[in-house]
């Protein structure tokens, strides 16, 4: 395939852009709350679960199902939260890793959720807006390129849901959360309930990583428990780190930058299997991750202040 | 705050005070055993919980070991070392290198547990040892961590193949007494776990290098106060720790009869569940976990599917950090 | 136990307060009562668990027993930002301002029951937010020009001097509109001339507003000129109770700290 091979790249736009997405919930959490959120992909899958089951078993329009499925998983944020907040840091990362693991045990062996097989046949509606949209482009001669819409739909909301965050953020709301991240107990000190503070911040980053989901869905058209593990996590925290803590815009750039990069590896023809590349794929996140955690925490636009968390 | 902690005496602080105040939280725990294993008795007979029983020893034999690890990297750290899990697999997945190049079976593991010892320690002197030097912040130190552990797996996946793959040894000879039956390498297993778990709790409890790094992962600042050579503790450690998850991962192998490169990190939970039930710090308490949570699991099976053994870990996990999240036997450091 | 003055009415009561930390009494069954809009110091050796009774009055621990009232109504057990809600307000001994926060965001982060901090802001009330942000910002600007820290409105808090912060922590303590302000060492580190200016505005805002103030600090004169009333701890009990000139001739007091000389702290 040539690198220069147009619905590659759109293909890595899209992905990246559903990074983008799912990594901002992570730098919310992260980079402003002080909360290292591992268990990311667990609200996302149980985002994109809900939405295919409530399409494909209850019959909602996907218009319906999606909204729903967003508020489903900003529940599961605040009951995954309730109990575990007041946990210390690493604890509370290593539950909600076990959160999102018995969230994909359960999917993988449960009838409900159609096993190993997945669901499939949720997408009906998007593929509607999809024709309709081609249809559009092709006006402007864009009509063949198979993914634009879907490309454009992604991007469309990664910048919607990046000016929202950072409008959130210059609030009197964001500014609780970044004293929280520096000091929860003078936070605490000036009447801010630091757990409620905490518990929206869960939500936030559970209903970002559903709308992550809702894209990864229409892009693969079928849900299957096994995409959802926690490699996806690692991988969004590679972009966090990446772009560097406390800053929005440098998740965008990041998701970008570690996309183009992992995708690229294919073009460089090492005499290696499939399997073997992919490996080789989370051998460089794994070493990205080390490297800049090691000598240069604060990543591409972070700052060093920034890095100053609560242990 | 400094009205009312005690000043640290000549010894190490904790070790000889720990031991005593962990007998009645000991025997109350063989209680509560006890009068689970008579329960589950009366409700599915005496030949199904012995035999789950026998199976939840063999698996006890693993759990301890890994635990035992991941509880003294944790006094060091001051963190849960999320690469430790994959240290198990790299022990198995060695073993299968070098089994693979002519020696048998048993040496070749045994060579593997070195290796993976030596890797360990290489491990701190590279990447910990520096960032504790430097003081770096909980979120780093994690995310090396994440990063170390997909290199480590993904390393194992790039040479050995993600599928799953036999332990080649004889898995189908079994050995039976009465009305129980094991696998002979199972047996193998457990004969080998039990030993290694009472060697272990031996060493810490009566060697000088055992009540050394108890007080360490315990309280290193304490530890150190109290005249511990912490920097060669620290190390040697490491040494251990690699050493009894390269065997804790070989007796997993045999015991399960295969592997895939990604069994370690899930392990890892359960591993933690172990160590956190034990109080987190506390080496006894990681080996009397690692008996709870192998029981556990097994037992299970005796009123469910068995493949919900894994989310039963899970769900020890939730309910300890829940409820009792110091552990049975800890003073623990659980809420922020 | 020396009483005081008129009986004005207990906007704070400690009674018979214990806290203990593995085999040792941090604070021994102490008992005493802060008249409201009055000047209180809390006196004692190190080690005599002033800072551990503030704690306990704000939150940041509970007693083992006895009870702590504000207001005629227990806060000992409340969580610390509902004894902050309730109008108690504290300062540590090493400043704890968000250093990575400008002077102008510490300040605004103090003001009360703001809406703009509910996330459900945003999507309705907008205009009610804003509003209170507004007011927030005028009532941050006058008290920053009180301690002179308005022209280091933008700064970083962590720029500023170790007396600065000190009066920076002092501002955004009455941010919050208190009733009752706990001082946690408020003169240490700090030059003769800040310090007198802070406990200006103590006995200004007593006067004014009828702040209660209740500080622990270890400059004896300065006790002596502004407290009202000083309470001395040591070895966490409660070793005297009243005027200034009244306990410094108390030989309980004397023997107190006399007698800490000779020992470690």
């Amino acid at each position: 395939m040539s690198i220069f091979n147009v619905d590659f790249w759109i293909g890595v736009g899209v992905v990246s852009g559903i990074y983008g997405i799912f990594t901002l919930g992570l730098q919310l959490n992260v980079g402003f709350t002080g909360l290292i959120n591992l268990g990311q992909v667990g609200f996302m899958s149980v985002g994109a679960y809900a939405m295919g089951m409530l399409v494909v078993d209850a019959g909602w329009p996907l218009a319906l199902a999606f909204p729903a499925a967003i508020l489903i998983s900003i529940a599961t944020g605040v009951l995954v939260g309730l109990p575990t907040l007041r946990l210390r840091a690493d604890y509370f990362g290593i539950v909600t890793i076990a959160f999102s693991e018995i969230v994909r045990y359960v999917f993988q062996n449960a009838a409900f959720a159609g096993g190993n097989q997945g669901i499939l046949g949720y997408d009906a509606d998007w593929r509607v807006f999809q024709a309709w949209a081609s249809g559009r482009l092709a006006a402007i001669g864009l009509g063949e390129v198979a993914q634009l819409p879907l490309l454009v739909a992604v991007w469309a909301s990664l910048l919607l849901c990046l000016a929202a965050l950072m409008a959130l953020q210059s609030s009197p709301w964001g500014r609780v959360l970044k004293a929280i991240r520096e000091d929860e107990d003078a936070a605490a000190a000036l009447g801010k309930n630091v757990f409620a503070f905490k518990l929206q911040s869960l939500g936030l980053a559970a209903a970002l990583a559903t709308v992550a989901g809702f894209f990864l869905a229409m892009n693969v058209t079928y849900l299957y428990p096994s995409e959802f593990d926690p490699s996806f996590t690692f991988f969004g925290y590679a972009v966090l780190i990446l772009g560097g803590f406390a800053s929005y815009g440098g998740v965008v750039v990041g998701a970008v930058l570690l996309c183009a990069l992992t995708e690229g590896l294919r073009f460089l023809e090492l005499p290696l299997s499939s399997g073997q590349s992919g490996s080789l794929r989370f051998i460089i996140v794994g070493l990205i991750l080390i490297g800049l955690s090691m000598f240069r925490p604060q990543g591409l636009f972070g700052g060093k202040a920034e890095m100053q968390l609560r242990a | 705050m400094t009205v009312g902690r005690k000043a640290a005496s000549g010894a190490p602080a904790g070790a000889p005070e720990r031991r005593l105040a962990d007998i009645p939280a000991a025997a109350w725990l063989a209680v509560v055993l006890v009068a689970a294993a008579l329960v589950m008795t009366i409700a599915r007979g005496p030949v199904a919980v012995g035999q789950t029983t026998l199976n939840g020893l063999v698996a006890a034999g693993y759990f301890s070991l890994g635990a035992v690890g991941l509880t003294l990297v944790f006094g060091t750290l001051r963190i849960i070392n999320f690469a430790h899990g994959d240290l198990l697999t790299l022990g198995a997945y060695l073993t299968f290198g070098i089994s693979a190049l002519g020696l048998p079976f048993w040496p070749a593991a045994a060579l593997a547990i070195v290796l993976t010892a030596l890797i360990a320690f290489a491990l701190d002197r590279i990447i910990w040892e520096p960032m504790r030097r430097a003081r770096t912040s909980t979120l780093q130190l994690f995310l090396v961590a994440i990063g170390l552990a997909m290199v480590i797996r993904y390393s194992i996946q790039f040479f050995a193949g993600s599928q799953v793959r036999a332990v080649g040894q004889d898995v189908l000879s079994s050995l039976s007494v009465g009305p129980f039956h094991l696998g002979t390498l199972q047996a193998l297993v457990l004969v080998v776990g039990v030993a290694a778990v009472a060697l272990v709790g031996v060493a810490l409890a009566f060697t000088r290098f055992g009540k050394q790094i108890r007080a360490l992962a315990d309280n290193m600042a304490l530890a150190e106060i109290s005249g511990i050579d912490t920097l060669r503790a620290v190390r040697l450690i490491w040494l251990v720790a690699g050493g009894l998850a390269g065997l804790a991962g070989v007796l997993y192998a045999a015991a399960i009869g295969s592997v895939n490169p990604n069994f370690g990190f899930f392990i890892l939970l359960s591993l933690f569940t172990a160590a956190v039930l034990g109080g987190i710090g506390n080496a006894y308490g990681a080996l009397a976990g690692g008996l709870v949570i192998g029981l556990a699991q097994e037992w299970s099976t005796l009123f469910f599917n068995a493949r919900w053994k894994p989310v039963v870990g899970f769900a020890i996990l939730i309910v300890i950090l829940l409820i009792m999240p110091r552990g049975i036997f800890g003073v623990g450091r659980a809420r922020s | 136990m020396t009483t005081t003055r008129e009986a004005g009415e207990a906007i704070l009561a400690i009674e018979a307060v214990t806290k203990r930390f593995g085999g040792l009494r941090a604070v021994d069954d102490a008992s005493f009562a802060v008249e409201r809009g009055s000047i209180t110091a809390l006196i004692g050796p190190n080690g005599a668990g002033k800072t551990t009774l503030l704690d306990l009055i704000s939150g940041y621990d509970r007693p083992d027993s006895g009870a702590v009232r504000f207001e005629g109504r227990r806060i000992d057990g409340l969580a610390v930002h509902r004894v902050a809600r309730r109008g108690v307000v504290r300062t540590f001994q090493l400043t704890r301002v968000f250093a990575a926060m400008s002077v102008r965001d510490n300040m605004l982060l103090a003001a009360q029951r703001h809406p703009g901090e509910g996330l459900h802001r945003l999507a309705f009330g907008r205009g009610s937010a804003r509003r209170a942000e507004e007011a927030a910002r005028e009532r941050a600007e006058r008290l920053m020009r009180g301690f002179a820290l308005e022209s280091k409105a933008d700064d970083y808090a962590g720029a500023l001097s170790g007396g600065q912060r000190k009066l920076l922590e002092f501002a955004r303590a009455l941010m919050t509109g208190p009733r009752l302000v706990l001082l946690d060492e408020p003169m240490a580190g700090v030059n003769r001339a800040l310090g007198a200016k802070l406990l200006d505005e103590v006995e200004r805002l007593r006067r004014e507003e009828g702040m209660t103030f209740l500080f622990i600090e270890h400059d004896i004169d300065v006790v002596m000129r502004r407290a009202d009333r000083v309470v001395v701890m040591a070895e966490g009990a409660v070793v005297a109770d009243g005027p200034p000139a009244i306990v410094r001739r108390d030989p309980r007091v004397i023997d107190a700290y006399l007698g800490r000389k000779g020992d470690a702290a």
